[in-house]
């Protein structure tokens, strides 16, 4: 999996700042995993040519990813591998003591990560963990301590509802590792002067890491919002134990283990939150969860996805007039885009009109048991020839070829499919998740005058997803309706050149205050936020870094 | 642990005196019956001999090559019965049943081998003035011995207790009746005659193993590979054997305190007969053993364990944790109480004991002495198991090692101190070494979850 063009992970310690202006961090995504922010990320790079970008990717454990799906843009100057739960990383079991001092220590640290609501407590965990587990707090002595069972065990037995002794161990032990690992990872990594994560959690805490030790801006675009993702993952995770006993369950509530992984996410997030200006979000909706989940309102704004339309636009003339009819779900197989739904929509939708198909393009790899399972459904359901599984697609060529792109998930944030379709004169049908209401109807009222580039339905509800794809396909005016709508709000709102002035703006205000900062200079907080958001600037008087003057060039 | 266990259980839940008496008899005969049957099986060859076998010194002879042949082959095996055995309940752990007989033929091969050619070395090169038949019957004798301990070890750890206990009653009648029938031949003709019992006795337990273990493969050595058997056993169980013998060793080569038999096999009159009594002592404190440590702690053991493992609450695994020590300390407890009452009733019967017997009552306190020593010796096997159950092996290896440099020392010590310290050197190295395997059990205890969890 290692890439010719780099000596593989271990980062050069003593670089010289000026070798690398953004340092990605990205956690199990680019460059092995496709998806959208993958597709996104790789496109900041080609985006911004004359920046030099080190990445440092985040995956769970090394077997758990191929090849690189990218091929590295010649801007990407450094990549630095690094596997959250490779056990190779853990210092030997040796027995150790530990010390009264650093008890009261953690004990205090937890204090204010539980109780503290405000900014300042927990800047003060950070400040002061970073320091400690230089020293007496190292990793060796929360793996092997007396002092680490003793709290553990009375945390266990003052908190931990589930009675499993040995699953609330592991999870502890799994969940706070990389807190020390990462840590270890940023003091080794090259110095960047921007930092930049693409999502909250174990990166987000690294971005976090990183500008409090370098002392640099950190930038934090968020696609979906992490926190929330993780939810769902961990509630459908089965490798999660949960051993309360089933009639002493309240329905809905996670289990302890659960609970326990999403408060570290949202204590990871609340983190990041705090530590990055801008705090980045696809779409409005996605803004205000962010401020909810703890993020400074001040510093968050929206930048939305742009895509590169004239590829798309190319193939518009290769469709025939009648429009295929072809459902197409663009995605991975996996479950948050419920590819089951989509499955039984194709059934519903192959009942209306004959000959109609539904296609699969996306990789199955990533989570092979429930990829298996949609095979499984599709021939239970005696769909045939109906469905086909086409794996990853390049999707210039794919475009042509389909009548309708379609999202059944129960969670999106902005979908570039929808737009690449769009941009293609594709509509889509999806669920009422993220933005699609608002790429489908338009927000506001300029945008809604566009007219309906597709239709939403609810989620889980094949029925409904079925039967407006029938519509839409069986409907030609209908669909050309569609089609134009799509193509003129992609082009007046969603386009690269406009997704790209406002993160040229983003990275020219974060190196100025680099810059600025490296000289001793402060700056102002969410400037260039307040700027993206559309607003006056609170500051009166504009510091030297202030952005308002980059935005306008 | 099913076999022994039930039956124990069964018997302790008759809720009577006797019943309890009847367990515990039944424990002790157990754990017991191969060291007895060797005691009382030589001792009855000897007695059988008298006045058949002239001159006496030929029966002499033949007790101290049989006792060299079995602290040979037990301090050349030690270590391996260990180290197998643990290999073998590793392999029943990971269910690979078909593993275990071609590795247990492969280990009969190499201590045969092993045993074999040092066997031979030392009867070609040390023994002077004997037999060329005498060579082959000690060599034949070694490896036979080497090969029976292992298995016998290897049957107790499938806990095939009553088995052995019955295949050591029919093994030594055998060589009793054998040796008996063999007497007119001299020297050899007893030797013949004790191998010979063995050797059927050895027979039906590899009988034995392969009925349990059918052969589906090839005999092989897989086990002594690399990282199979574990080096702190191996070491451990080789100590303990020569710890145990040190002392006799000691005075058998000590030159005031024996005299030379056969080649250059020496005994000594003084140390030997009371040593060897002074085993049979132990019979209450080994059954207490049984039942408390091989079969209660056990118990305690494996609920600790798969609480550990399947997720049991800590409270349930604290409260394991406690059901283990309360077994410990109960355990060491009663074998201390029951060996204080049987040295008692043996101290007050002892002097007309020995007259019947016809010993001279000179052995009498040198018999106490090891008598006590031997009571130690039990309770300090009970603290070395609990090592060997929570996989302590570097404990096991401490106290091993105790165990044999002090007894060499204070043995040696005691010799030159006088005749009136003879049996202390072992006695104080047994209640030593015993002190300091109660303060790292104590140790333990204290942190085994802990270590448990956090160093693993």
């Amino acid at each position: 999996m290692s890439h010719p063009e780099f000596s593989d992970t271990q980062p050069q310690p003593h670089a010289p700042a000026a070798d690398i202006d953004v340092m990605l961090l990205l956690e199990g995504t680019y460059p092995y995993v496709s998806g959208g922010v993958s597709s996104w990320v790789h496109q900041i790079i080609n985006g911004f040519p004359h920046l030099r970008f080190h990445l440092v990717f985040l995956g769970s454990r090394e077997q758990d990813y191929g090849k690189a799906r990218y091929q590295l843009p010649a801007n990407v100057v450094g990549l630095t591998h690094h596997y959250l739960f490779s056990e190779s990383v853990l210092p030997a079991a040796r027995e150790q003591r530990g010390d009264s001092q650093t008890a009261a220590l953690v004990e205090r640290l937890h204090t204010l990560l539980r109780d503290g609501k405000d900014r300042h407590s927990r800047a003060e965990v950070l400040r002061a963990s970073l320091q400690a587990m230089q020293h007496q707090l190292d990793l060796h002595y929360f793996l092997h301590s007396h002092q680490a069972w003793a709290y553990l065990t009375e945390q266990y037995q003052l908190r931990c509802t589930d009675p499993s002794f040995v699953d609330y161990f592991w999870t502890v032990r799994t969940m706070h590792t990389p807190i020390w690992t990462l840590a270890t990872l940023a003091r080794s990594l090259p110095a960047a002067r921007v930092y930049h994560t693409v999502s909250t959690g174990y990166a987000g805490y690294l971005g976090a890491v990183l500008a409090q030790l370098h002392d640099r801006p950190l930038i934090l675009s968020e696609h979906g919002i992490y926190t929330k993702e993780r939810r769902i993952d961990l509630f459908s995770a089965s490798w999660i134990s949960d051993n309360t006993p089933i009639l002493e369950r309240t329905a809905g509530e996670a289990g302890y283990f659960r609970q326990l992984w999403i408060r570290l996410f949202e204590s990871l997030g609340r983190m990041c939150y705090d530590a990055a200006d801008p705090v980045i979000a696809l779409y409005e909706t996605n803004r205000l969860r962010q401020i909810a989940d703890g993020a400074d309102p001040l510093t968050t704004c929206c930048i939305a996805n742009g895509i590169n339309v004239p590829p798309f636009a190319a193939t518009r003339a290769l469709r025939p007039v009648q429009p295929p009819p072809v459902m197409c779900l663009i995605g991975r197989v996996v479950p948050i885009k419920d590819v089951k739904t989509f499955i039984r929509a194709v059934r519903v939708a192959s009942n209306r009109i004959p000959g109609l198909q539904g296609w699969i393009a996306g990789p199955e790899d990533e989570h092979p048991d429930y990829a298996r399972e949609c095979r499984e459904l599709a021939s239970s359901l005696q769909l045939g020839d109906t469905l086909k599984f086409l794996g990853f697609q390049k999707l210039t060529e794919l475009m042509p070829k389909i009548g309708l792109v379609v999202l059944s998930s129960i969670s999106e944030a902005l979908p570039l499919v929808i737009l690449e379709g769009y941009a293609a004169g594709v509509p889509a049908v999806t669920t009422d998740v993220g933005s699609c209401r608002q790429l489908i109807y338009g927000l506001g009222p300029e945008d809604e005058a566009l007219g309906a580039s597709g239709a939403v339905v609810g989620i889980a509800d094949a029925q409904a997803l079925g039967e407006a794809c029938a519509e839409l396909l069986g409907d030609t005016a209908r669909w050309q309706a569609a089609s134009r709508a799509g193509i003129a709000r992609v082009e007046r709102y969603y386009t690269q050149p406009i997704m790209f002035d406002h993160y040229r703006a983003v990275y020219d205000d974060a190196l100025q205050r680099s810059a600025a900062r490296a000289a001793g200079l402060r700056d102002a907080v969410g400037a260039v936020a307040t700027w993206l958001r559309g607003e006056l600037p609170i500051d009166p008087e504009p510091s030297a870094a202030a952005p308002a003057e980059q935005g306008s060039d | 642990m099913a076999g022994i266990g039930f039956e124990l259980r069964k018997l302790l839940r008759a809720e009577s005196y006797l019943g309890l008496l009847r367990a515990y008899t039944y424990a002790s005969i157990i754990s017991s019956g191969p060291w007895v049957f060797s005691i009382v099986g030589l001792i009855a060859v000897g007695v059988l001999s008298l006045g058949v076998v002239t001159p006496d010194t030929l029966i002499t002879q033949f007790q101290v090559t049989v006792t060299y042949l079995i602290m040979a082959s037990l301090i050349l095996t030690g270590g391996l019965q260990l180290g197998f055995t643990r290999w073998v309940a590793d392999r029943l752990f990971e269910k690979r049943h078909a593993d275990i007989a071609p590795a247990y033929l492969g280990v009969m091969l190499v201590t045969t081998a092993v045993s074999g050619s040092l066997g031979w070395a030392a009867a070609l090169l040390g023994f002077h003035g004997v037999s060329n038949l005498y060579r082959v019957l000690i060599v034949v004798g070694l490896t036979l011995l080497a090969n029976l301990w292992i298995t016998t070890v290897f049957l107790s750890g499938l806990k095939q207790y009553r088995a052995i206990v019955g295949l050591y009653a029919l093994g030594y009648g055998m060589s009793v009746l054998l040796s008996y029938l063999a007497r007119p031949w001299g020297l050899q003709g007893l030797l013949l005659g004790f191998l010979g019992g063995q050797f059927t006795m050895w027979v039906l337990m590899l009988w034995l193993v392969l009925r349990n273990f059918p052969l589906s493969r090839p005999i092989n050595l897989n086990c002594f590979g690399r990282r199979q058997m574990y080096v702190a056993l191996l070491a451990g169980g080789t100590l303990y054997n020569l710890g145990v013998w040190a002392d006799k060793l000691t005075f058998w080569f000590t030159a005031g305190t024996s005299n030379p038999v056969i080649g250059p096999l020496r005994a000594s009159t003084i140390y030997d007969l009371p040593v060897f009594l002074a085993y049979l002592c132990v019979l209450p404190g080994m059954g207490i053993f049984l039942v408390k440590f091989e079969t209660d702690f056990v118990e305690w053991y494996d609920k600790f364990y798969t609480a550990v493992r399947e997720g049991g609450a800590l409270q349930d695994i604290a409260r394991y944790h406690d059901g283990m020590q309360a077994v410990v300390r109960e355990g060491l407890y009663q074998i201390l109480k029951v060996q204080a009452l049987t040295l008692l009733a043996v101290y007050t019967f002892v002097p007309q004991l020995f007259a019947w017997i016809g010993i001279s009552s000179l052995y009498i306190p040198l018999f106490l002495v090891q008598a006590v020593a031997a009571s130690f010796q039990v309770m300090l096997l009970a603290v070395l198991n609990v090592f060997y159950y929570l996989d302590r092996r570097r404990d096991v290896v401490l106290l091993t090692a105790t165990l044999t440099v002090l007894n060499f020392a204070l043995s040696l010590l005691s010799i030159h101190l006088g005749p009136e310290f003879f049996g202390y050197g072992f006695a104080v190295t047994l209640l030593v070494t015993l002190m300091l395997g109660m303060l790292l059990l104590q140790r333990l205890f204290r942190k085994l979850e802990y270590e448990t969890f956090m160093l693993q």
